[in-house]
């Protein structure tokens, strides 16, 4: 600890017996080329946050802010991709054909109830199981729990909507084992349906409710239920005096989280849903596989559909959260 | 694009070539032997949407990614007069004399006097049914009738044509020329015909492999299909029929194409030549996709299950007509439209 310590300061490294496990950093360290170069950079409390910091921003920037800040520059084009002597003109048209459109509101809309409503049902199905891996699964046997419900997740979106179309099917598992049970007689239509698009939602969104929950109420006290026991609390009393308040946190970063994927997925819906639930994200993707010059339009889209989105779960986290809540 | 995310242009290498086409359209032996004779590396991306790639080449520019395309029929005349393709040199070609005639000087192949594909696929939009639950429907009416209500399928932007076409406007709008009005009127009657009949569809699809899993899962009884992928079924055993309507359809090629400013043009050529040296190969894409080979010799090589598979009677071919490159994008801009309206409603 001492030499990392000096090493952290920017002091030479003391000459002290080279431990086992190294016998050349020290050398390394004491080198005329790392103390003018790296060992001068990491001296200074400044420059050594702002190497820290490099990667992520540089990732964030890249990954993250680099496209959204590319798809608001082509939003504003007047066509794109750009051909030999069309230069485009910035304009805000591409942004007006949504609002002088009434057709285009609808999926908009339906994005949003689809999108609310599979959180409100992702967090009463995630809720109960967070809470028995919280705190009802002994401890040492946690992990493994949690091991298992990760593990679906492992496999890509796309298999495990396919997992759902050969479940709900007309041939599928469901409809072949109530036939061959007598309960049915003809298949029950349950593929392409406001069903099976949220049945299919509220399945590959849930770990981003699973998570933040089960870290929320992980935190909570157990002394404290013990203690409204003992004062003679009932468990709904416990529940709603004590962990619901508790794991308040965990429920706003799950629901905020969800509803920002569940509002954006794109392969889902075009897989599991039917003729009446056609979601904004598909709409989006017409302009981009259309004919030419639709991308700005499709960019526009997607524009509003994030600022959208973003606001909704916005205000969401700033009621529901207070001003202290954070996304994770 | 960002550029860590853009694919990097193609380089000119002598031992190279980028190619762009869907998947099973180009046999996997059939490129192990042309890589093996020739000594040139096929690179193969897939593509699964016209719009896409055609978006794709025209951001790219002058230095297109790939040396060729597949193009379809309907997009045809697009990629050709945004000067994305460059015309075909048949003198580069020896076995030109091995496409089928019908497809060497086909109208629709030349434009500006120019010949800018080989044909490689022909199909058309069929009506598919399952011929366990319809029985040899004549009109494209069993697509609206209420017997079948969430039992059909279509893709909405092709069937928009076709319920032109079954309502009496031009669903090709070859006629529309300069008349944007009567197009608008056609194009809005098909639109409100499909909203109206929206109950009897139990999805709008997007690609061939999506009416296929439909038909085996048995979600739909009846669908619009490519002729294609509804043959693959018929080949393979499953119990369906494709057919041509009355009121008629329309048919398109796939052809491959080299890049205007393709790099390694050259071996371009090389793999055309290559495609129209035996009948093999187009039997190997035939059986593989489906679609109708266009090279001589094809039908002699195919079991009788397969050329049955993509036979019609002699009156239902000839209510085919193949898509025109005449006056395209009035009808991509009222359609896509159109499309988005359906799927919104």
């Amino acid at each position: 600890m001492a030499s990392n310590s000096t090493l952290v300061r920017g002091g030479a490294m003391p000459a002290v017996a080279a431990p086992a496990y190294s016998t050349r950093l020290p050398a390394l360290f004491n080198s005329g080329l790392y103390q003018s170069t790296l060992g001068a950079l990491v001296s200074n409390k400044t420059t050594r946050m702002v190497l820290l910091a490099a990667v992520p921003i540089v990732w964030i920037v890249m990954m993250h802010i680099g496209p959204i800040y590319q798809m608001l520059k082509i939003s504003l084009l007047s066509n794109y991709p750009i051909q030999h002597g069309r230069a485009p003109t910035v304009t805000f048209a591409n942004y007006a054909i949504f609002f002088s459109e009434p057709l285009y509101f609808m999926p908009l809309i339906r994005s949003f109830v689809y999108a609310t409503s599979a959180t409100a049902v992702t967090l009463l199905v995630v809720y109960p199981v967070a809470y028995y891996v919280a705190k009802i699964v002994q401890p040492d046997r946690r992990s493994k729990a949690l091991l298992l419900l990760l593990v679906p997740f492992w496999a890509g979106e796309l298999i495990r909507t396919f997992s759902i179309i050969m479940l709900l099917a007309n041939r599928g598992a469901l409809n072949v084992f109530l036939r061959d049970v007598g309960m049915i007689d003809r298949p029950i239509p349950l593929l392409y349906t406001p069903f099976s698009l949220g049945f299919g939602l509220v399945y590959l969104i849930s770990l981003y409710m699973l998570l933040p929950l089960y870290s929320a109420i992980d935190k909570i006290p157990k002394h404290l239920l013990d203690a409204a026991a003992d004062l003679g609390a009932g468990p709904f009393t416990r529940f709603r005096r004590i962990v619901l308040p508790l794991s308040r946190d965990g429920i706003v970063s799950g629901c905020s989280l969800v509803f920002l994927t569940s509002i954006g997925v794109f392969a889902t819906p075009m897989l599991l849903g039917g003729p009446t639930t056609v979601l904004f994200p598909e709409t989006i993707s017409g302009f981009f596989h259309g004919a030419s010059d639709k991308w700005p339009v499709g960019a526009a889209f997607a524009m509003i559909m994030l600022v959208s989105a973003l606001t909704t779960a916005a205000i969401f986290m700033r009621i529901v959260g207070g001003k202290s809540t954070r996304l994770m | 694009m960002p550029y860590i995310i853009r694919p990097l242009p193609s380089w000119a290498q002598s031992t190279v070539l980028n190619v762009t086409t869907y998947d099973k359209f180009l046999p996997q032996e059939f490129l192990d032997k042309f890589q093996k004779d020739s000594g040139i590396k096929v690179n193969v991306r897939l593509t699964d949407d016209q719009g896409k790639q055609y978006n794709l080449l025209a951001a790219e520019g002058a230095n297109p990614s790939t040396d060729m395309v597949t193009v379809a029929g309907h997009r045809y005349s697009q990629f050709i007069s945004s000067n994305l393709l460059q015309a075909l040199d048949t003198g580069k070609i020896p076995n030109w004399k091995n496409l089928n005639p019908a497809y060497q000087n086909a109208p629709w192949a030349r434009v500006d006097g120019k010949l800018w594909g080989l044909p490689i696929l022909a199909g058309y939009e069929g009506l598919a049914v399952n011929t366990n639950y319809v029985k040899d429907p004549q009109s494209w009416d069993v697509m609206f009738d209420p017997q079948f209500k969430g039992l059909t399928s279509y893709i909405v932007s092709d069937f928009m044509t076709i319920t032109m076409q079954y309502l009496g406007f031009d669903g090709d709008f070859v006629s529309y020329t300069d008349k944007p009005e009567e197009a608008l009127k056609a194009t809005n009657a098909a639109r409100d015909h499909l909203i109206k009949h929206k109950d009897m569809v139990r999805k709008y699809y997007d690609a061939g492999s999506e009416v296929q899993q439909m038909f085996i899962n048995e979600d739909i009884y009846l669908g619009h299909a490519w002729s294609g992928p509804a043959a693959k079924l018929i080949a393979d055993g499953h119990p369906i029929k494709l057919s041509v309507p009355k009121e008629g359809t329309y048919g398109f090629c796939y052809t491959l194409n080299v890049v205007n400013n393709a790099p390694n043009a050259e071996n371009a050529y090389k793999l055309l030549d290559a495609i129209l040296a035996t009948p093999d190969v187009g039997a190997s894409m035939q059986r593989q996709s489906g679609f109708a080979s266009t090279i001589s010799g094809v039908p002699e090589v195919l079991t009788d299950i397969e050329r049955a598979a993509g036979t019609l009677p002699q009156e239902q071919v000839e209510r085919i007509v193949f898509f025109s490159p005449v006056n395209r994008d009035m009808k991509n801009e009222m359609i896509d439209k159109a499309t988005a309206e359906v799927k919104a409603a």
